[in-house]
């Protein structure tokens, strides 16, 4: 049982005190803009939207997991009636191209091959072989069973330790199955584990899972007037216009890609899925295509998280001091590469935790099995060292006769120290008052119900980053524009998967504006007309989209306020809007954009002045006086005053880290937060019961506390989810776990109100201080289900997902 | 599939004459939430379809004095919400509460569930414990019943042929005295596939076991009664060492195999803990 | 090819189609009759995205034979309650924050309505067993079971 920390009353400073928060929108919970829309029914998701004179496609998939793929013959299925259009390889125009992610930076290695339609060799169960557009759903399905493929079965490779291996079999054309290998060294490791007191070694194992959103991968594409191929899909990346514009050998100008709200990404639909197929399917056609994946297919076919075997060997004084840790991450990268090496380089930098560790060793591998290809999930491989960092650190404490949260209390890093990588934590650090705080929520267990059932605590702590990796030298474009009647425009490239990303630019253009948010309306998610905000991935959003909005929002409101001022003959800077009424506000400092050489922006939002003498401030006006915001649109529109902004922010750019040494900024800034759950065990039969769960994160500053709220909850359930009971089982690259009747994800009965805890220290390089939280919600609860149910049972689970039959074998009952 | 045809009766008369007409083509469907998935997956290519899901004969709970009888074609959903089935069958009433989620519930029906045939049928084991009947008419109209212990013959395979239909269940009603106890495992706590489950129904005389059936699902080809767990009781008093005592036997009587949701280990040691655990409480 | 003529009262007014023995209502209410606020997200049952309710009834559009439904009333989401004039639950839903990214909340309004239709004063555990068919992978339900409890005239 966890011990109460009375002993520790003296609690570490918060890490910046903050300018007084008076924020007219920002903070308060507000229904998103989307909200009714969908709870209406009147949102058009991909898979609703319809196009006459559509055809549907559908995707013929190969039957092996390693194969050669001797020969297609497609003319049976070419002659069936109603059949427009069949593709395979050879009809692609540029069928091997390289996967990018919306970076403008070219970035060497981290690209791997885009194979459009399989060729040469099958190299996962599930890889596109064929495409077929007819005129109904049932003559494209009736059609693929027309196509006849040769194969030649090859031996195949299912493990990644394997596949390492010098004579394993090569899942690709390379001379290895090694993709790419990363390190961290940091002092002296032999000398670390002999200062050591204790040491702890273990290997984890953690399982490839699936994002199981509830909307299928889905698109309609159709050719414009101009000549434009149009896809609308759900995706992540409009950016990828680019590259289905390389594939199908067209410039970039006459692909545009469109996403409508998404029925949740997770990272799923962060790479091409629907895209390229209908843009080839519409370029040979010439008439609109629709194709949604089943089910099915997208367990089948699309990205998985990375499976991953970790060893650990961590060593501490006696005092709880960690002074050495050695790890060795491998993971699964299965038969494409993706974005692997990117989520190895996370893990690589996440192995060590958001601890002070003297000395640090840390070796990472990236893998190709023929296993289904693994790629972006929430976390990008924060998750899987976090397991085990936070496991080890529970067998430490055990070992020590310390509480958890007694041995993490000594080691937590704070701002101002450095990570492993040597990055040093500049933002705010709030990790130990998380932890903290989580604690005292969760409180003392019940207990025992009945004679079979042992209830455990656990906790588990985590840092997260938010903002992409800084060698990408990341960017992104809003539009704030007002209208002749007060209300507000924001045109912005951001893709919504439902976390709330296009109403946070509502919200922040309704704060700087003036404006309630309803006088708020945002266009988003259009290639060919918005500004490109960048992916919606790595949870940087908020951070990217929100300040480049927040920017031009800015520049529209100093561009205000300066007319209004003039109109008042009064100094701009004492005046602020609010509810769409221009007033005297001299008591805080005005808005300020501040822009340096390389075009990274501060934005700093008032805060207090200090004494000032109202009436000479006011000059002839009254300090009541108040203009209504559409009065001060006007005379500005007729001065030829611009209304509008389109700004761009650009992230901190940094270089590649160090690939010897591991050191390197990489990231931005890191999220840090805090899961304490209870649990009951029924050592009868295995099932546990997920009692309380508690999640305490520093946000920085929420701009909504609804979405924040609803993001800590919602990621507590997708990582208990990844802990408890998900899990694709493959058996030689064969999916075993086709349907979510095999694929389990948590009921509503599996998991209990999620009570949700947020410290906002300002301290985040968001707009008003905000940090991410998309990703890093959903990081902390495998390892706090694994630490809890320890406490429950007194043995531990090493591998996810922690079932029934995992407890019994750990009870030594089976 | 697009020439698949259907038809729905209006009445048993008219069902007979379909199924007489049509007998080796014709598939008979109630809610469709085992058949619809197979027809979408190209499992099951029915010709003919035969809707029987709004028979008034087929549908319904009619308390008799010595028995219940239950139309195939009732839901789960009824049986779960049924106060009649709780009173007198709770183990029923738990185990069709248990099914599946509260949407599938109102389509899945009783009938359904067991000519679907699975080894995890859900309403299975109750009724194997409760000794129902189940009532099979044949094309021709000549009804026969069947134990439900006869009813299952093997893996995915009943005692309906071509040309029949599952009519009716009819259960007796137990003695007063009688206590059941039932437990259903899965690797969620809704929507789950079973593991394994048990049910059991005890009748106590003084101190010792009067009349015992016990069923287990998911853990055998078919739905089961354990019939030598059964005669080892009877006559006995319910201790630890009768627990440890049947432990053996119990394992003989089940064949759990080793799939995506358990290994063969996992599902013995699972079956035993909670057929103890049930024992105990339907003894207590 | 066998076809039938079905009609189906869909939201209060009576609508035709021509289907096949093996169209399922889902597959009719999306292709046929516009229907697309009702969701396809898995065909099998299992994530109750397709919820309707059938003659009172919520079920999984998907596991409907349309044949089946011929004659029979079908509710949707937008039977339930509009934008303009809102079933309070779906207020509930907006104004706790219980929708993300929606893609199950058409389906969650149905099955919600349905349960509080047949018991007005649920308990937080009746709540989740009413609304366990129904998957969401956004929210984590928390807000969900809090809005349903404000909908049933609780706090």
């Amino acid at each position: 049982m966890l011990e109460k920390h009375k002993s520790f009353e003296k609690v570490q400073k918060v890490s910046k005190p903050g300018e007084e928060k008076k924020y007219h929108v920002i903070g308060k919970p507000r229904p998103r803009h989307d909200a009714w829309a969908k709870v209406s029914g009147q949102t058009v998701y991909a898979g609703d939207h319809k196009v006459p004179g559509m055809l549907y496609a559908k995707v013929l998939r190969s039957e092996y997991a390693a194969a050669k793929l001797l020969s297609i013959d497609t003319r049976a299925a070419e002659k069936m009636k109603g059949v427009v259009a069949v593709m395979t390889a050879k009809d692609v125009p540029h069928n091997e191209t390289v996967t990018r992610f919306g970076q403008t930076h070219s970035v060497g290695g981290f690209e791997g091959l885009y194979r459009v339609l399989a060729d040469k060799k099958i190299r996962f169960k599930g890889e596109a072989v064929a495409l077929v557009a007819a005129k109904t759903l049932a003559i494209a399905k009736a059609a693929i069973q027309k196509i006849k493929v040769a194969y030649e079965p090859l031996e195949g490779v299912f493990d990644p330790v394997e596949a390492m291996k010098p004579n394993a079999y090569l899942v690709g054309e390379d001379e290895s199955n090694v993709i790419c290998s990363y390190k961290i060294r940091k002092g002296d490791i032999e000398k670390g584990f002999t200062q050591a007191d204790v040491i702890i070694e273990n290997t984890y194992r953690v399982q490839m899972v699936d994002h199981a959103y509830m909307e299928p991968e889905a698109g309609v594409a159709w050719k414009d007037d101009e000549g434009v191929i149009t896809i609308r899909a759900s995706t992540q990346v409009i950016e990828h216009f680019r590259g289905i514009a390389a594939v199908l050998g067209v410039p970039h100008n006459k692909i545009r890609v469109i996403t409508p709200m998404l029925g949740g990404g997770f990272g799923g639909k962060e790479d091409i899925t629907v895209e390229t197929y209908l843009a080839l399917l519409v370029q040979i056609t010439g008439k609109p295509v629709s194709l949604t994946f089943t089910r099915e297919e997208s367990i089948l076919a699309h990205s998985k998280r990375h499976p991953y075997v970790m060893h650990y060997k961590t060593g501490a004084t006696k005092d709880g001091k960690l002074v050495a840790m050695e790890a060795e991450l491998i993971s699964d990268a299965g038969g494409y590469v993706y974005l692997s090496p990117w989520v190895l380089l996370y893990s690589t930098v996440n192995a060590p935790g958001p601890y002070d560790i003297t000395h640090v060793k840390v070796d990472t591998h990236t893998v190709l099995t023929n296993n289904t290809y693994t790629s972006a999930n929430r976390g990008f491989g924060a998750n899987q060292p976090c397991f085990a960092y936070e496991s080890q650190l529970d067998e430490l404490a055990k070992k020590l006769n310390m509480s958890p949260l007694e041995i993490r209390r000594k080691n937590y890093l704070h701002t101002g120290d450095a990570l492993a990588s040597g990055r040093v934590l500049e933002h705010a650090v709030e990790t130990e008052q998380t932890a903290i705080k989580a604690l005292e929520a969760l409180g003392e267990p019940i207990k025992p119900r009945q004679p079979s059932e042992r209830i455990g605590q656990g906790m588990a702590s985590c840092m997260s980053s938010y903002g992409r990796m800084t060698f990408l030298h990341d960017t992104s474009r809003s539009f704030v524009s007002v209208e002749l009647d007060g209300t507000v425009t924001v045109r912005c490239g951001v893709q919504d998967l439902g976390g709330g990303q296009a109403s946070s630019l509502a919200q922040i253009a309704a704060e700087a504006l003036g404006v309630p948010m309803e006088d708020v309306t945002v266009f988003h998610g259009d290639s060919a007309l918005t500004p490109l905000a960048g992916t919606t991935t790595a949870t940087r959003q908020l951070y990217m989209s929100g300040n480049a909005t927040l920017k031009a929002a800015a520049t529209v409101r100093r561009n205000l306020l300066e007319k209004a001022g003039r109109m008042l003959g009064m100094d701009p800077s004492y005046l602020d809007i609010k509810d769409r009424q221009v007033f005297i506000q001299p008591e805080r400092k005005p808005w300020m954009v501040v822009e340096n050489d390389s075009r990274e922006c501060t934005i700093s939002y008032g805060g207090d002045r200090g004494d000032i003498i109202i009436s000479e401030v006011c000059g002839n006006n009254d300090p009541d006086t108040t203009i209504p915001l559409t009065e001060v649109i006007k005379a500005a529109a007729a001065d030829g005053i611009e209304l509008l902004c389109v700004a761009q922010f650009n992230a901190p750019a940094r270089e590649l880290l160090d690939f010897k040494t591991g050191q390197g900024q990489v990231f931005p800034d890191f999220t840090f937060g805090t899961i304490a759950m209870e649990v009951a065990v029924d050592i009868d039969t295995g099932d546990v019961d997920v009692l309380k769960m508690i999640s305490c994160f520093d946000v920085g500053q929420t701009i909504n506390p609804l979405s924040v709220e609803g993001q800590m909850e919602g990621g507590a359930v997708y990582g208990l989810g990844y802990g408890l009971c998900e899990e694709v089982i493959l058996d030689k690259g064969i999916t075993l776990t086709p349907s979510l009747a095999e694929y389990l994800i948590p009921t509503s009965k599996d998991v209990p109100q999620v009570e949700t805890i947020m410290i906002q220290s300002g301290g985040g390089i968001g707009p008003f201080g905000a940090k991410g939280i998309g990703e890093p919600a959903n990081v902390p609860p495998p390892p706090a289900l694994a630490n809890a149910v320890c406490d429950a049972i007194g043995t531990r689970v090493y591998d996810l997902p922690i079932t029934p039959e995992k407890i019994l074998k750990a009870l030594k009952a089976i | 599939m697009e020439n698949t045809e259907y038809l729905k009766p209006n009445d048993i008369k008219e069902l007979l004459l379909i199924m007489t007409e049509n007998k080796d083509r014709a598939t008979v469907i109630a809610g469709g939430t085992n058949l619809v998935p197979e027809m979408r997956d190209g499992v099951k290519t029915p010709q003919v379809l035969v809707d029987v899901g709004d028979l008034q004969e087929l549908v319904g709970i009619q308390l008799e004095k010595d028995s219940i009888t239950i139309g195939a074609a009732t839901t789960i959903a009824e049986i779960a919400k049924s106060s009649v089935i709780h009173e007198h069958f709770p183990i029923l009433s738990k185990a069709a509460g248990e099914l599946g989620n509260p949407l599938t519930r109102n389509r899945a029906t009783i009938g359904g569930n067991l000519a679907n045939a699975s080894p995890c049928a859900d309403t299975a084991p109750p009724l194997l414990a409760l000794e129902a009947e189940i009532h099979i008419t044949n094309a021709e109209g000549q009804v026969r019943t069947v134990p439900a212990d006869k009813f299952f013959m093997d893996y995915k395979w009943t005692h309906l042929d071509k040309g029949d239909v599952l009519i009716r269940i009819v259960i007796p009603k137990p003695p007063v005295a009688a206590k059941g106890s039932h437990t259903k495992l899965g690797l969620r706590k809704a929507a789950a596939i079973c593991v394994a489950s048990v049910a059991l129904m005890l009748e106590k005389d003084g101190d010792a076991v009067k009349r015992a059936r016990i069923a287990f699902g998911s853990v055998a080809p078919k739905p089961i009664r354990a019939y030598r767990l059964e005669h080892y009781i009877e006559g006995k008093s319910v201790d630890k060492k009768l627990l440890s005592d049947c432990e053996p036997l119990l394992q003989e009587e089940i064949s759990p195999i080793g799939d995506i949701r358990g290994s063969e280990s996992y599902r013995r040691f699972a079956t035993a803990a909670i057929f103890n655990r049930n024992l105990l409480q339907a003894w207590a | 090819m066998n076809t039938y003529n079905i009609e189906l009262k869909v939201n209060g007014e009576w609508r035709e189609a021509e289907v096949t023995a093996t169209d399922t209502l889902l597959e009719v209410l999306r292709n046929n009759l516009e229907a697309v606020e009702v969701k396809n997200g898995c065909e099998q049952g299992d994530c109750g995205a397709c919820t309707v309710i059938l003659e009172g009834k919520p079920v999984n559009s998907c596991l409907v034979l349309a044949v089946q439904a011929n004659g029979k009333e079908v509710t949707t989401v937008k039977g339930i309650g509009t934008q303009d004039s809102p079933h309070h639950l779906q207020t509930a839903f907006v104004e706790h924050g219980a929708i993300q990214c929606g893609y199950c909340t058409p389906g969650l309004i149905v099955s919600a309505k349905a349960l509080l239709d047949e018991n007005p004063d649920p308990t937080r555990e009746e709540i989740r067993e009413g609304i366990c068919g129904n998957l969401c992978r956004c929210t984590g339900y928390t807000k969900i079971v809090e809005a349903i409890e404000d909908a049933a005239g609780k706090k």
